[in-house]
């Protein structure tokens, strides 16, 4: 009986799968008749005829807007002489003014709105001409200052002390040997006109820099200076070289700064007049400290230098705009009158519908379909069809991938489970749509392998913690704070290179140790109720720590509050320490995608030791006393003591994970950013295809590639999707949370019953 | 005949799948009669009362063959909702009481009575008020009806297991128009004196006319209270008679019954075994839930095979946990002369001890590993074999030969040695852990209910293994079985446990009235000196 109504959904579930290949089929033959009409013939010349009417219309409308704003400034001027003029309320003014530019605007139009062309091929060539040399100069131009870019981004994010690289008196050639010693392009035949100016961006650089340190240092001394002197009016009356003395005295730490006397004399002088009026003495409101979040660098274009080349290109574009320039005045004569501005417009205007930037057929069609409405009515659809035919081809691959995974549902189902399964197909998905967007695929991939590497040793944190039984480890946290400790603790001692990274690795294990040990103590009393514990355990750790690290006490004033000369701040630049230590290690670029190497040898290294420890007799009585307590323990395993083993390891790895975590950041975090990195490692877990039972290494690596690339593609996709740059952030929270959200419902995917 | 009775199960058949667990069963009961059930564990009591019900487990697989006949009409019981209304009660044997209710409450829930008020009257009857004083009277009646002293108005929760069991007597009498009511081993967690209270209690609401079901192990109650006693055995029914013609003997013969039918032909050993005591148990007591012992005295000799049988729940299977350390317990064990700590499941194994578990999926096996895994994995834990180099490896390689040859030998149905053994059938699954065992190379061999929930071709299999373990390597097997005629062809002795307790020690051509008999805890001629 009961087979019987298994069979039947089986043939209906056929249907579907077929329905979506036939659909499949018709998109992908609709978008290759797309293709190919692209190449057809009058297609090309519907396309060219459109080309120059945008760009007549363009010229004329120019033209008519700039008579109308005329027409409209003469009427204002004229009004003006009248003398009834103040009479007259702004309502009244604005709307004869209005009047009369709408009417010069009409009269304009009827003019100049269709313009006849003469000589139609002469204006075609020069169109031509100029969009051949508009295109080969922004191509050129692009790359250029894509390089250019690149050098400025690779500098400023990896020199964190300028003074050091463009100190006092040093030559161009000292400071470019400095420059290349971290980015080595700058030393590229290639690049020898950049160099001056990457020099001159050095100096600039480091006299920012002095200026700011000298700032910070003078407002240190002048709030040492307010903490250490109990009256100033004890000072009142003294000469300079008196009141010198006498600071000096009483403060050491001014004698050894002379250069900040003057400054630090006016401030005294300032203070002792102030406390003789009875006013109450406050030491200057510090400057903002390091933003909390970090943002990206951005090239400054103020630096950068053509090559000859493309000054060359540049001035056979401007030839060609002058030729083209005068076709359209010997057209429409009145071009030629405007004024020196309304000619940079409209030359902007034409530049802008002739390139495009990039040559994607429906970009152009759009472009052409918005500068002329209906120019090319009786092909219309052709050139619909034509445009469409991309995303006719991504929409058939979609809709067939689609069929292929509910025709082999079952299969896919019980080998990789459900979540791994809608996770991949929208994955492939997002791709597909980065394709439609025109965004760089390769560049994603090579973000996705970072994000990799800095996420892989946190997710694989999770791994031991399933398979000891105490289920998704949510408080590692406790653990990243052990990392972010030792961190902390290698930036006190200046530590830099990869001795700070092995000593803030080294560090953060052995402070989680102990606090693992405790934890999982905590845990074995609270059998059943691990997730509810380790959420609150990870949650007031993160919160009791938020006092720790205004307690804890560090002096290094690189990373303390200026002001209150204590407590730790809350971003730490790491970039003077071991940034992107791994990540650069080894790192090539193959077909356009940045590899990581370091980062992922590393990652691949801390699988390796996990694997060999889930294979030896402990791992494996840890894993069996997780999975099926009863049978370890009639097998003579102290239950307890493995889970313990499991939480321990948990929370070591995931020490080891934040520093790992912030080198390829760049930054270390402290106060409430561990919060989140519980759910992001359970739901990377998770969706590669564990259990809160059961978990392998393939499940981390496959899991965190795909939480990754979602996500990245995700936000990207969103991002283009939905205008506008303050949604990137939200649509990061959305992104991040919906699919924390979805991989914790499937907590019991792909169990075996 | 036919009219004064007042329930009639005529030709009741019941198969789960191709599986016949009663056939052709039929039962009378008369009004105001104490019908005794009696049978085996797995005899087919339950399954019947569950007809009787209607429980959905029956009408989800499919239903059963025969008719029920109740007050003179043949009837349909759909739900055990409908067979409360036509009047059959049940006494449940696990409590089915609100522990936070108080007394009354519990005895009048969801048949609570009320008393109509404005609200009520225009809105709903669900709005009306409890009536606290007629439910508390009721309450008092029911609670007098069956002896009990105690307050109406105290909670259920921290009232000895034994007024709860009466609490669940009163609420069934409570209802008005009972007419039958399923008393379900009511005595089992009684007291002795309770358990008098409760068969006075029994004759008394049958004297008022109402029919009473008595399922239970103790025959002593049965020749007590019993009117008239039906006995099943593997879902047939033997016989049904009126108590006055049979003595506790003949039933418990009749219970067992099965003569000298093996399960599997095995070569009776010829010579008697002289083989010193490998293990002695001394007092043990073991807390097992439902399996508890209370003082355990057995003697093990070396070499030969001993069988443990006893009803369910007496705590013949609290024996080999207990000496296992896999639960509490307490006593002296010694294993060849050694002291055997209790509570240590490590130092049991390491001293030459294993077990295959009774509960296979739960403690015997880790479902999603592979079969040479869970073979390899005690043996790698307690021994140290199966690995290799830094880090203690685990050796694949040895343990797949290990794995291969076991497979071999045990005849376990696999496609490869790393299939998951959650995949395989039951039998074969048995066989993992009796191969899991045998890796520790163990010198004495716990075997617990090995042959449950498993096909009669693997049940041959592994008691075959286990003859030759013992006759080929001389291993000492304790065989733990609620199937005494599988403990009857493959054991030397047989020691019968009831209420904790080893009540005798028969030799396997003892006759079934011995056997019946020390299963209900009365040791007969028959068996050895203790």
């Amino acid at each position: 009986m009961s087979g019987k109504a298994k069979e039947k959904p089986t043939v209906q579930s056929r249907i579907v799968p077929v329905v979506l290949f036939i659909l499949a089929a018709a998109l992908i033959a609709a978008s290759i008749g797309g293709y190919a009409l692209q190449n057809a013939g009058d297609i090309k010349i519907t396309l060219d005829n459109m080309r120059m009417g945008a760009v007549l219309h363009t010229a004329s409308e120019g033209l008519v807007n700039s008579i109308a704003q005329q027409a409209r400034a003469d009427k204002l001027a004229e009004l003006r002489k009248d003398k009834n003029f103040r009479k007259r309320g702004l309502d009244e003014v604005n709307a004869i003014c209005d009047g009369a530019m709408e009417e010069a605007r009409a009269a304009a139009e009827a003019l100049y709105a269709n313009p006849v062309v003469q000589d139609q091929a002469a204006l075609e060539s020069a169109i031509e001409t100029f969009e051949a040399a508009l295109a080969e100069a922004s191509i050129l131009s692009a790359q250029e200052k894509g390089v250019f870019s690149d050098l400025y981004v690779q500098l400023v994010d990896n020199i964190s002390n300028w003074t050091e690289i463009a100190g006092d008196g040093k030559l161009d050639s000292e400071i470019l040997s400095s420059l290349a010693a971290v980015a080595p392009g700058v030393n590229d035949a290639a690049n020898s006109h950049l160099q001056a100016s990457f020099a001159r961006l050095a100096r600039d650089m480091a006299a920012k820099q002095q200026a700011k340190e000298d700032g910070e240092l003078q407002n240190q001394l002048i709030t040492l200076m307010v903490g250490s002197v109990a009256d100033w009016t004890e000072y009142s009356g003294l000469d300079q070289a008196a009141l010198w003395d006498q600071l000096t005295a009483d403060v050491p730490a001014l004698a050894d700064n002379e250069r900040f006397k003057d400054a630090l004399l006016t401030a005294a002088q300032e203070y002792v007049a102030a406390a003789e009026k009875g006013e109450a003495i406050t030491a200057p409101a510090e400057a903002e400290q390091g933003a909390d979040t970090v943002s990206e660098t951005q090239a400054d274009y103020s630096y950068f230098v053509p090559t000859e080349a493309l000054t060359k290109e540049e001035n056979e574009k401007n030839e060609a705009y002058e030729a083209l320039k005068a076709q359209l005045i010997a057209i429409i004569p009145d071009l030629g009158g405007l004024s020196a501005k309304l000619q940079t417009t409209l030359r902007e205007s034409l530049e802008k519908v002739l390139w495009l930037g990039d040559t994607d057929f429906s970009t152009r069609y759009n472009a052409y379909t918005a500068h002329q409405s209906g120019a090319a009515a009786e092909s219309a659809w052709k050139l619909t069809l034509a445009s469409l035919a991309k995303p006719l081809l991504l929409g058939g691959i979609a809709v067939l991938l689609l069929g292929l995974v509910l025709f082999f549902w079952k299969t896919l189902t019980t080998r990789f489970g459900v979540p791994r399964t809608i996770i991949a197909l929208f994955f492939v998905y997002l791709c597909l749509l980065a394709e439609l967007y025109n965004i760089s695929v390769k560049l994603m991939l090579g973000n996705v392998l970072e994000r990799m590497t800095m996420y892989g040793v946190l997710v694989l944190a999770m791994m031991p913690g399933i398979q000891c039984g105490i289920g998704l480890n949510m408080g590692m946290t406790i653990g990243c704070i052990s990392g972010l400790l030792g961190i902390v603790l290698a930036l006190q001692f200046n530590m830099v290179g990869f001795a700070a990274l092995l000593f803030s690795c080294v560090c953060g294990a052995v402070i989680s140790l102990p606090l693992g040990w405790g934890y999982s103590k905590l845990l074995n009393r609270m059998k059943g109720n691990e997730m509810t514990i380790s959420t609150y355990v990870g949650f007031s750790f993160v919160s009791l720590m938020c006092i720790g690290w205004m307690m804890l006490p560090f002096d290094n004033p690189k990373i303390i509050w200026l002001l209150s000369g204590k407590g730790l701040r809350v971003t730490h630049s790491l970039l003077g320490s071991f940034a992107h230590l791994l990540d650069k290690l080894l790192a090539f670029n193959i077909f356009g995608v940045k590899v990581p190497t370091g980062g992922l040898l590393f990652l691949a290294l801390c699988c390796l030791l996990i694997w060999l420890f889930s294979r030896s007799r402990l791992g494996i009585a840890m894993t069996a006393a997780g999975s099926n307590p009863r049978f370890a323990e009639a097998s003579g395993i102290n239950v307890n003591s493995m889970r313990t083993v499991g939480t321990v390891l948990s929370t070591v790895i995931a020490a080891v994970g934040i520093v790992i975590y912030s080198q390829a950041f760049g930054y270390a975090q402290l106060y409430t950013a561990p919060r989140q990195l519980g759910f992001i490692a359970a739901s990377a877990i998770l969706i590669g295809g564990a259990t809160v039972s059961k978990a392998k290494v393939s499940h981390v690596l496959i899991g965190v590639f795909l939480f990754e690339g979602v996500l990245v593609f995700g936000q990207q996709i969103a991002n283009s999707v939905v205008a506008g740059g303050g949604l990137s952030e939200v649509m990061r929270i959305m992104i991040s949370n919906g699919i924390i959200l979805y991989a914790l419902t499937q907590t019991g995917g792909g169990r075996r019953d | 005949m036919t009219n004064d009775c007042i329930l009639e199960m005529n030709h009741i058949t019941k198969r789960y799948g191709s599986n016949a667990v009663l056939k052709d069963v039929s039962l009378k009961v008369r009004p105001g009669e104490i019908h005794a059930l009696l049978g085996e564990n797995g005899a087919g009591k339950s399954t019947l009362m569950n007809v009787l019900f209607g429980m959905p487990v029956i009408h989800s697989t499919g239903g059963f063959e025969g008719e029920v006949v109740f007050n003179g009409q043949k009837v349909n019981i759909a739900s055990p909702m409908d067979a409360m209304d036509k009047g059959i009660g049940m006494v449940h044997q696990e409590f089915m009481l609100i522990p936070g209710f108080s007394v009354t409450d519990n005895i009048k829930l969801n048949r609570e009575i009320s008393k109509p008020w404005a609200v009520s009257k225009i809105l709903s009857k669900d709005l009306e008020f409890l009536d606290t004083k007629a439910m508390a009277m009721d309450a008092r009646k029911a609670l007098d009806g069956v002896g009990m002293s105690i307050e109406e108005y105290t909670l259920v929760s921290g009232l000895p297991v034994g007024h709860m069991q009466f609490i669940e007597i009163a609420r069934e009498i409570d209802k008005s128009g009972m007419k039958l009511l399923v008393f379900d081993e009511p005595t089992a967690v009684l007291t002795e004196s309770e358990a008098q209270q409760l068969l006075r209690v029994m004759k008394d609401i049958a004297s008022k006319g109402i029919a009473i079901i008595f399922i239970t192990h103790r025959l002593d109650e049965v020749m007590d209270a019993a009117d008239t006693v039906t006995i099943l055995r593997d879902g047939a029914l033997v016989s049904s008679f009126p108590k006055a013609e049979t003595t506790p003997e003949k039933l418990a013969a009749l219970m067992i019954g099965r003569g000298d039918e093996s399960v599997i032909q095995v070569s009776k050993r010829t010579e008697e075994i002289k083989g010193g005591v490998a293990m002695s148990i001394r007092d043990l007591w073991v807390n097992m839930p439902g399996e508890v012992d209370k003082g355990v005295n057995l003697d093990v000799r070396e070499g030969e095979i001993l069988g443990i049988g006893g009803l369910a729940g007496q705590g013949k299977i609290g024996i080999p946990n207990g000496v296992m350390g896999l639960y509490e317990a307490a006593g002296d064990v010694t294993l060849f002369g050694q002291k055997l700590p209790l509570g240590d499941a490590k130092a049991a194994l390491k001293a030459g001890l294993a077990m295959v578990s009774e509960d296979r999926r739960g403690v015997g096996l880790l479902l999603d590993q592979s079969i040479e895994d869970n073979i390899a994995f005690t043996a790698m834990q307690v021994k140290g074999d199966f690995q290799k180099g830094l880090l203690h490896q685990k050796d694949s390689r040895a343990i797949r030969r290990y794995a291969e040859e076991m497979i071999k030998e045990l005849d376990i149905r696999c496609t490869s040695p790393a299939q998951p053994v959650g995949t395989l059938s039951g039998g074969n699954q048995q066989k993992v852990c009796v191969a899991r065992a045998l890796a520790l190379k163990p010198k004495f061999l716990f075997v617990s209910e090995p042959t449950r929930g498993i096909d009669i071709g693997a049940k041959q299999l592994v008691l075959e293994t286990l003859v030759r373990l013992n006759r080929d390597m001389g291993m000492t097997v304790v065989m733990v079985s609620s199937e005494l005629q599988e403990l009857r062809s493959i054991c030397d002795r047989i020691a019968i446990v009831a209420e904790g307790k080893v009540v005798d020690i028969l030799k396997t051509n003892a006759s079934d009235t011995a056997f019946g008999l020390a299963m209900s805890g009365v040791k007969s001629k028959e068996g050895e000196e203790a």
